[in-house]
């Protein structure tokens, strides 16, 4: 986000140096295609230089040849006239430009032209000498004056007009960041998300309306491609229950049947038992997908975990669990009326992955103990046993390594059971913690905890 | 508990994987119904319903033509007979939940026999009493028509509530009973803080059916979780 505010500015910073060259080389161009011509003009003919040159020339005989010559050769004429407005000396005067002036005629000429002739004058001790340039060679400014006040003010508004336009063009490139980054931000927060691969549904009207579309459109595929993969998963475990169901079935009835040898019956329960794990995993499966996906609809209600607790325990004790194992019930007496927002059938399906890890893991036979504590604001439900336990080593596997369902590299000789994962998933749907605590030959400890909901 | 009266029940099965149904129908025969009816569709389903009367329906929830939901839903304008339904699909549990249809239980496929045959019975006996509803313990029969505990020719009255907490027992005979479970039975609703009032109860049938209250071999506790109630073997 920073970074785009940065280029933006860099942008349009750049944009700016780039008009003030621009302006210099503007300048330098005038300077080259005028100076030429002005310098050359105002050079060795130029009217002030000719006139001082005439002028000091000028004697009772008149010019010196040579500069009569230049005069020709660049077409001015001259003429002198005395006190009375009378020409008492002329050179190449033109046949149309009188020789008789009254004082209001040389007020007239010496602002602007004579006969069209760009004329300049200067005051000489023995009258005016008078310039004559070749028609259209000179433009005379002929209102060549300025009010006092307006010359005075000029520099005042030069500099205010130049800090003025400093001024516009920092306002110009303030509010042009400001307002492409308002526009830009909605759109890098989007892709933020979308990379999280997390849905988005950005509205921008005008220009950027376009990416944002686009943007729409990446999350439209993305949440289309995870519904197609929750779906496929969704589709593989429906159809794969139906066989199992008579996998089940048929072994479970081996399995118990009088009439086959024993052998055939310890056979026909070991496929039962690994159906059973099948449908265990097709399970754990079809919901990690639809959580991870969010596919799952939450029916959260408030529930009395000590009840939940129980009813699980009794259902499990009553579908029958190996002699070798025990299961202990514990809720303290605060926790009793302990109530939390949450999907019933999800908690008890994470404790009975917690349970059932616990049998998985210790053929040898456990004591496994459901409790139920609470504080003023949590809840904690522990499951722990009396089994084998945990390596440190294993332990840290457990709880930092990324499930093979949820990493992408190849890796997959990492993969563990999907159960701890669902519970992990459910306890954050719910909003919740969990915390695996287990040593070598000291049992394995999951607690998990909730926020109490105020009853 | 002996669950053999109820293996005259008509019992109509309704599921599209022929498989399936004869598989369900060798696990029904075996344990010892006699009367079953099988039909692969909705139409077939509708018309075993009206023409042979059965006594439960145990569906399939996805049909070739329709589902197990609206097929049920057909069935009650005329008949309230219970329903299990048999599905494959992860949601079901919250769709009966959420649309109050009124299922009596739901079995998710894969299922075991055992498990089958429990929710099938369980189904039955909240629905048909036992003809001569009488429960044989260790020490006593209860005779539950007429509220009665005869113990080696003794003749104890059961109260309302000690009736009720028995039956809730016995219908889950051999099964472990949450005391939450109890307490809705006894009380309604979901109650709470009733358990002293649950153990006056339990108390008080002990002293009628066991030999030895102090030392109860039919009425057990379950530390933690509830009770349990043992027929005579």
């Amino acid at each position: 986000m920073k970074a785009f505010g940065k280029y933006i500015s860099k942008y349009l910073l750049s944009f700016f140096v780039f008009v003030l060259a621009l302006l210099l080389v503007n300048i330098l161009a005038f300077a080259f295609t005028f100076g030429g011509i002005v310098f050359r003009e105002y050079g060795a003919a130029s009217p002030a230089n000719t006139l001082e040159a005439v002028a000091a020339d000028l004697s009772a005989s008149g010019i010196s040849k040579e500069r009569e010559q230049e005069l020709n050769r660049n077409h001015i004429w001259a003429m002198l006239l005395d006190a009375s407005g009378r020409c008492i000396w002329e050179a190449s005067l033109p046949e149309e430009v009188p020789t008789q002036y009254t004082i209001q005629d040389v007020a007239v000429f010496s602002k602007g032209y004579l006969r069209d002739y760009p004329v300049f004058v200067r005051s000489m001790k023995n009258g005016l000498l008078v310039l004559g340039y070749p028609k259209d060679s000179f433009m005379k400014l002929t209102g060549n004056y300025f009010p006092i006040r307006a010359v005075r003010l000029f520099p005042l508004f030069l500099t205010g007009i130049l800090a003025i336009d400093i001024l516009l063009l920092f306002l110009v490139y303030y509010f042009s960041k400001r307002r492409i980054s308002k526009n830009t931000e909605p759109i890098m927060a989007s892709i933020k998300t979308l990379s999280a691969g997390k849905p988005v549904n950005l509205s921008i009207r005008g220009e950027l309306s376009e990416i944002a579309d686009s943007v729409n459109q990446a999350s439209r595929v993305l949440s289309r491609q995870n519904q197609a993969r929750a779906n496929w998963i969704g589709g593989v475990s429906h159809d794969i229950r139906t066989p199992l169901s008579m996998i089940m079935g048929y072994a479970g009835r081996i399995a118990s049947d009088a009439a086959a040898s024993g052998n055939i019956q310890q056979e026909a329960e070991i496929i039962r038992a690994q159906s059973a794990k099948i449908k265990d995993l097709v399970q754990d499966l079809n919901l990690v997908s639809q959580l991870e996906y969010e596919m799952q609809l939450l029916h959260k209600e408030p529930v009395r975990l000590s009840k939940l607790l129980r009813s699980y325990a009794a259902d499990l004790l009553n579908a029958g669990i190996p002699e070798k194992y025990s299961l202990k019930t514990e809720i303290s007496k605060g926790a009793e009326t302990a109530v939390i927002e949450c999907d019933a059938r999800l908690i008890s399906r994470a404790i009975s992955n917690l349970v059932q890890n616990s049998i998985h893991h210790n053929p040898q036979g456990c004591t496994i103990a459901l409790r139920l504590d609470c504080s003023d604001s949590t809840v904690f439900l522990t499951v722990s046993d009396s089994g084998m336990g945990l390596s440190a080593e294993k332990l840290r596997e457990l709880t930092e390594k990324p499930h093979y369902m949820e990493s992408t590299d190849e890796r997959l000789d990492l993969r563990h059971g999907l159960g701890l994962l669902l519970v992990r998933q459910i306890v954050e749907t719910h909003g919740g913690t969990m915390k695996m605590e287990s040593a070598p030959q000291s049992g394995c400890k999951t607690i998990l905890v909730f926020q109490r909901s105020l009853s | 508990m002996d669950n053999s009266f109820l293996h005259s029940k008509k019992l109509l099965l309704v599921d599209d994987e022929p498989e399936l149904l004869k598989m369900v129908t060798v696990i029904l025969t075996d344990e010892g119904f006699r009367n079953l009816v099988t039909a692969a569709n909705m139409k077939e389903g509708i018309a075993a319903v009206q023409s042979e009367k059965p006594d439960l329906a145990i569906l399939d929830v996805m049909l070739p033509d329709g589902d197990g939901f609206s097929l049920m839903e057909q069935m009650r304008t005329w008949t309230d007979i219970p329903v299990i339904f048999l599905t494959a699909r992860d949601e079901a549990a919250d769709k009966l939940a959420g649309l109050g249809l009124g299922a009596d239980d739901y079995i998710a496929k894969p299922f075991l026999p055992q498990e089958f045959l429990l929710r099938v019975y369980a189904v039955l006996r909240r629905c048909y009493k036992e003809d001569a509803p009488v429960l044989k313990l260790d020490s006593c029969t209860v005779d539950f028509s007429r509220a009665e505990v005869n113990k080696g020719g003794e003749i104890l009255p059961l109260t309302a509530m000690e009736h009720k907490l028995l039956e809730t027992l016995a219908k889950n005979e051999g099964r472990i009973v949450t005391v939450d479970t109890l307490c809705e039975a006894l009380w309604g609703g979901n109650p709470f803080g009733y358990e002293n009032s649950l153990n006056a109860h339990v108390r008080r049938v002990r002293e009628k059916i066991e030999a030895d209250p102090s030392k109860p071999v039919s009425l057990l506790t379950v530390k933690g979780l509830g009770y349990k109630l043992l027929a005579r073997k």
